[in-house]
């Protein structure tokens, strides 16, 4: 019996053994091991990204420059149909005949984007589910709604879709979205803030990219639970969206609208017109105007053709369709002229030099100088234009006024002459008349609040920008001057081309005193962009303050409420006296009719809305002469700077000048006894537009959907963000979205 | 075969039926500590049961409490013939052993010709009215008897060494498990290994024969795996225990029941609000991996609680064991313990991931008939040999 007990008690051991690993066990998994308990809620739950709607853009009185449609998209979930006894196959049939798709594209669609299956396919999550049909129609959603249990997997969710409503209307500054890319999702994950999901968009553009951090919101997340197959079961909870703020602007539609007409009337007229100098027609490609408070660095207008709809960007772009805006053979676009362009300036560039010259004290503003019909400069002889002349000396307002070249050579001559000087004994030139110019912001990106890329520098001609340029080029110039460009065909040109790169191959390098003649009256390689030349026209206006032009002024969050106003940044005040921006502002002044340029304002109310102005002309090589004007005006208290230019139209006098005229007409309604002027009372808002709090505008909600929170009737209130309007009576608005609209993700 | 016919029956059992313990009444000497335990498993099973199938039951448009009535319907059944068994003396009990082990051998025979294969054992004999046996249930507690009448026999009548019981007791367990093979349920064939085991380690077997025993088990089990005798499932469960990474059905099975039980944490989700369990996302959660439902909806307490039942249950049949006056009474409770302990530890095991995947269930916990009516007829047995111990001085 002894052995028997030794084994009974062997038994009892192993079995308490038993007992207490299980226990053990049991405790570890239970209290001591976390992991798998975090794994069971990433299984047992599911994230579904609700957008965050956009903030809108809008003008300075409210009207929207951007904002949200509902879209109402049809979408299907895998997990759903997968479920049914056919896989779905009999939804999709029906759903194929709603939607009027093939049922065979239907199920390539939906399928998941593995290795081996070709597009169509479903890029996406597999629980998130994937949408057919954007913009659907009402009667299309109202036969799934009706029939719900014919179309279980089927949702119907309302989605905002971004819209540009102003068309082509300040399309360039506003910008467009695109959808976010992988990398910028990674990215943001690792940087803190919301972070980006598969379905949001993203500013590519203009104010878009600018306030893109702004206006992107908070995209919300409803956690479903699943089901072992995936499919939702019920909603765990929800986190409404976060809308983005508003960013009102100061750009004003009307005046925008009143901008971009002038340009296109003015671009038809010339190309009516024949140039006696080129022998045709003006070809009259590109303009822009520019439109700002010189008070407050505020831009109200930038008008730029030609133009394009960012409309077209919703919803994906193909490769044709972005080459259309986007190639130097369909003129480009897409590159703003009054932001991005590059022109020469011509003899509006002559504030800059008349500022140097005086405050340099190489000219007095009670001295006087000559203007020749020409000037032998170097191995050069330069002309005025048309040589014109005036006989005697002349004042700086009177060479001003008649934009006399050959008055200004001459200090251009002086100014090079003492730097080469200094170049040759070893010093550093002075180069005051480039110094002015950069005060002025040439030379330099004016600092709008559009994305860096989005606006350019110009150039200003000097010793080292032209060495620079020179040691980047010489190659290419010696090249040239070896070959003797065989592919042109004219020999007198192919003579000329020679030439210059005969000479550029081996002096290139050197800023010679023709050149910073060229310089001193906006020509030769001196090039700015029409809002740089309004900044500093502004400048001249306010009493020498250059200001960043700000478009933005203030963003209102969702629920109305201002959060932040946005002030311009002053750049500088231009080292120019008060009393010498008082005289080139009276040398230009309108009234005497001995202003160039002036000769375009016949019969406007000049007592009323007094304002001045310089014409430029400028040319360039191998083409007709850019048209500028440069222009203020003053209706009461507030004051405008509205510049115009428009390429190969010929003289600023002839082009540029009577289309800034227009400007003003809409802007002060002088167009006829009926015509409404663009401002009200000549004058800016001086308040913010009211924004209405997000809740009476576009979200996303869903219409018909397989999970049970979402209410199965059409008319039902739209789950998730704050209580809106029953999404379907919105769809009578998508449909005017719909005409942008294209398939989402795939296709 | 083993030659029946010499079985004698002791002449103790041929006399007058021995007294029941001390003159006390029959309720008063029922080990009514062993007896709760069981009902309190047998109990919180068929809430456990209910709330793995509820969810099921109402997707596909059922009684959601059908399970659960079944399940309590099964312990009033399980609890009439474990009374049944209790009440006839386990020494009259010991001479029909013959007779319960061939009829277990007939079950067993008759499944491989009559039976239905469900989750891939052939080990099911569909009766009319939805009821279904599992004669393999049964089988356990033939072998139990037969095996414990068979050693007690031996020694008591010859009275000696036992060495040449083993290949006897080896042969009268072979049919059954071969047959039993053949399904093939290899979970009901490691009870019986263990059960053989554990009677002949007390029947006071050389630990030669046992430490023997035990590597040609190893060896057995290695050549199933090895030369393909298993199914490919089974051979999909041991995979998924060394290898809980895989994807097979069944690794995934053990990967939600742990999820299951570890989402409980100490006091669970509350029963019928167990995300895992109420989401249907354990397969088999009433039968297999019922002890799941209770780690995440009742928590540690809950499980625990459980396991601490099976503690005391066991606890109480060691008891019996030891206070057995004669030895076919202390095999058998031996047996029993053996049975029930195995199947305790595999089961909870194999939901903890501690255990490869063999589809037993869990004594009175897990839902089903058969398994139910053995489990009750192995309490039976153990109150039927306490019942008829003399109160002793505690040893």
């Amino acid at each position: 019996m002894e052995r028997v007990s030794l084994r009974m008690l062997v038994l009892r051991v192993l079995v308490a053994a038993l007992v207490v690993t299980l226990g053990a066990r049991l405790y570890y998994l239970q209290v001591v091991d976390k992991q798998l308990a975090r794994s069971a809620s990433a299984q047992q739950t599911r994230q579904v990204i609700l957008p965050a709607p956009r903030g809108n853009i809008v003008d300075d009185t409210g009207q929207p420059l951007a904002d949200n449609q509902q879209s109402l998209v049809i979408s299907v979930d895998r997990s759903v149909l997968a479920q049914q006894s056919d896989n779905g196959k009999a939804v999709l049939a029906r759903l194929a005949d709603v939607i009027h798709v093939p049922a065979s594209q239907l199920k390539n669609e939906i399928r998941l984007c593995t290795r081996g299956v070709s597009k169509p396919c479903w890029t996406g999550s597999p629980v998130q589910p994937v949408p057919v049909a954007t913009n659907a129609t009402d009667a299309e959603v109202l036969r799934i709604s009706e029939h719900r249990e014919d179309f279980s997997g089927v949702d119907v969710q309302t989605l905002p879709v971004r819209e540009y409503p102003q068309r082509g209307n300040s399309s360039h500054e506003v910008g467009y979205v695109g959808a976010v890319t992988q990398d910028e999702i990674d990215a943001a994950a690792s940087e803190p803030g919301p972070g980006l999901h598969d379905e949001d968009t993203i500013g590519r553009s203009g104010l878009e990219k600018q306030y893109d951090a702004q206006l992107r919101g908070t995209d919300g997340i409803r956690t479903v639970s699943v089901d072992p197959t995936g499919a939702a079961t019920g909603t765990v909870s929800t986190t409404a969206p976060k809308p983005g703020d508003t960013l009102v602007t100061s750009l004003d539609n009307n005046v925008e609208s009143i901008a971009q007409k002038a340009l296109q009337n003015e671009l038809v007229s010339s190309r009516n017109t024949f140039d006696p100098k080129s022998g045709q027609n003006f070809a009259a490609p590109s303009g822009a105007v520019v439109v700002m408070d010189p008070d407050t660095g505020r831009v109200l207008a930038l008008a730029s053709y030609p133009t394009f709809d960012p409309n077209v960007f919703t919803g994906g772009i193909s490769q044709s369709e972005l080459a259309k805006l986007d190639s130097p053979s369909a003129n480009t676009p897409m590159v703003s002229r009054a932001v991005q362009g590059q022109f020469a300036p011509g003899s509006t560039f002559k504030l800059s030099t008349a500022s140097a010259i005086t405050m340099d004290h190489q000219l007095g503003l009670d001295q006087k100088g000559q203007c020749p019909p020409s000037l032998q400069i170097g191995n050069q002889k330069k002309t005025n234009f048309d040589s014109e002349s005036l006989p005697g000396d002349i004042s700086l307002s009177e060479a001003l006024a008649f934009s006399c070249d050959t008055f200004f050579y001459r200090y251009a001559i002086q100014a090079w002459n003492s730097d080469q000087k200094l170049v040759d004994n070893g010093k550093k030139p002075v180069e005051a008349l480039q110094a002015m110019a950069r005060a002025y912001g040439f030379g330099s990106a004016p600092g709008i609040d559009l994305p860096a890329g989005d606006q350019t520098s110009g150039a200003i001609v000097d010793r080292a920008f032209l060495k620079q340029q020179w040691e980047q080029n010489k190659q290419q110039y010696c090249t040239n001057a070896k070959q003797g460009y065989p592919n042109v065909s004219d020999p007198s040109r192919r003579a000329y081309l020679t030439e210059i790169a005969k000479e550029n191959c081996t002096d290139g390098w050197r800023f010679t005193i023709g050149e910073s003649a060229d310089m001193a009256i906006g020509q030769g390689q001196t090039t700015v962009s029409p809002l740089q030349l309004a900044t500093a026209y502004c400048a001249l206006i306010n009493g020498g303050t250059l200001y960043e032009p700000t478009i933005g002024k203030a963003l209102v969050d969702p629920q109305g409420k201002v959060v932040q106003t946005i002030k311009p940044t002053v750049r500088r005040h231009v080292p120019v006296s008060q009393t010498v921006l008082n005289y080139i502002r009276n040398s230009l002044a309108f009234g005497n009719g001995g202003v160039s340029g002036e000769t375009a304002f016949a019969g406007y109310p000049l007592n009323r809305f007094p304002m001045g102005g310089k014409t430029g002309t400028a040319q360039v090589f191998g083409k007709q002469d850019t048209s500028w004007f440069a222009s203020w005006s003053r209706a009461g208290k507030q004051r405008y700077v509205v510049v115009g230019m428009v390429e190969q139209a010929g003289t600023g006098a002839r082009a540029a000048a009577p289309m800034v005229r227009q400007v003003y007409q809409g802007m002060y309604g002088l167009g006829g006894p009926k015509a409404q002027p663009a401002l009200p009372g000549a004058q800016m808002p001086s308040a913010l537009p009211k924004i209405a709090p997000y809740a009476n505008q576009v979200q996303s909600g869903e219409i018909v959907g397989s999970q049970p929170s979402a209410s199965a009737s059409p008319h039902g209130q739209a789950a998730g963000p704050p209580s809106g309007p029953p999404a379907i009576t919105q769809t009578t608005r998508s449909r005017r979205a719909s005409r942008y609209e294209r398939r989402r993700r795939h296709g | 075969m083993v030659d029946l016919g010499r079985v004698i029956t002791p002449p103790a059992i041929r006399s007058a039926s021995r007294p029941l313990r001390g003159e006390l009444p029959a309720w008063r000497r029922v080990d009514w500590i062993l007896l709760l335990a069981a009902l309190a498993l047998a109990l919180i099973g068929s809430l456990l049961v209910w709330s793995a199938t509820k969810q099921r039951q109402l997707a596909l448009g059922l009684d959601p409490e059908a399970y659960f009535k079944k399940h309590l319907l099964n312990l009033v059944i399980g609890a009439v013939l474990g009374t049944i068994i209790a009440v006839i003396d386990y020494r009259r009990l010991r001479t029909w052993a013959p007779a319960i082990y061939v009829a277990a051998c007939f079950g067993l025979l008759a499944v491989l010709g009559i039976g239905s294969t469900i989750n891939g054992a052939h080990s099911w004999i569909v009766l009319p009215a939805g009821f279904q046996i599992q004669p393999s249930e049964f089988a356990k507690f033939g072998l139990v008897v037969s095996m414990a009448m068979l050693l007690a026999e031996r020694r008591e009548r010859e009275n000696r060494r036992v060495g040449a019981d083993v290949p006897l007791v080896l042969l009268l367990a072979a049919i059954p498990m071969g047959l039993i093979m053949l399904q093939p349920d290899l979970g009901t064939v490691l009870v019986f290994v263990f059960t053989i085991l554990g009677v002949l380690s007390v029947a006071g077997v050389s630990w030669k024969w046992i430490v023997a025993l035990i590597m040609v088990g190893i060896i057995v089990v290695y050549a199933a795996v090895a030369f393909h005798i298993l199914k490919s499932y089974q051979l999909d469960r041991f995979k998924a225990f060394t290898n809980p990474q895989g994807n097979s059905t069944a690794a995934y099975n053990v990967d939600q029941a742990r999820i299951a039980i570890a989402t409980g944490g100490l006091t669970g989700q509350g029963l019928f609000h167990g995300k895992q369990t109420q989401g249907r996302f354990v397969p088999e959660q009433q039968t297999d991996f019922v002890f799941s439902v209770a780690g995440e909806e009742l928590g540690l307490v809950g499980a625990g609680g459980i396991v601490v039942l099976f503690a005391i249950m066991l606890w109480r049949a060691l008891r019996i064991a030891g206070r057995s006056p004669d030895l076919f009474g202390k095999l058998a409770a031996v047996g029993v313990v053996s049975w029930l302990a195995f199947q305790t530890f595999v089961n909870i095991g194999m939901t903890l991931g501690i255990m490869p995947v063999t589809g037993l269930p869990l004594p009175f916990v897990s839902y089903g008939g058969s398994s139910m009516f053995a489990d009750c007829m192995a309490i039976g047995l153990l109150q039927n040999i306490h019942m008829r111990t003399k109160i002793a001085p505690r040893r």
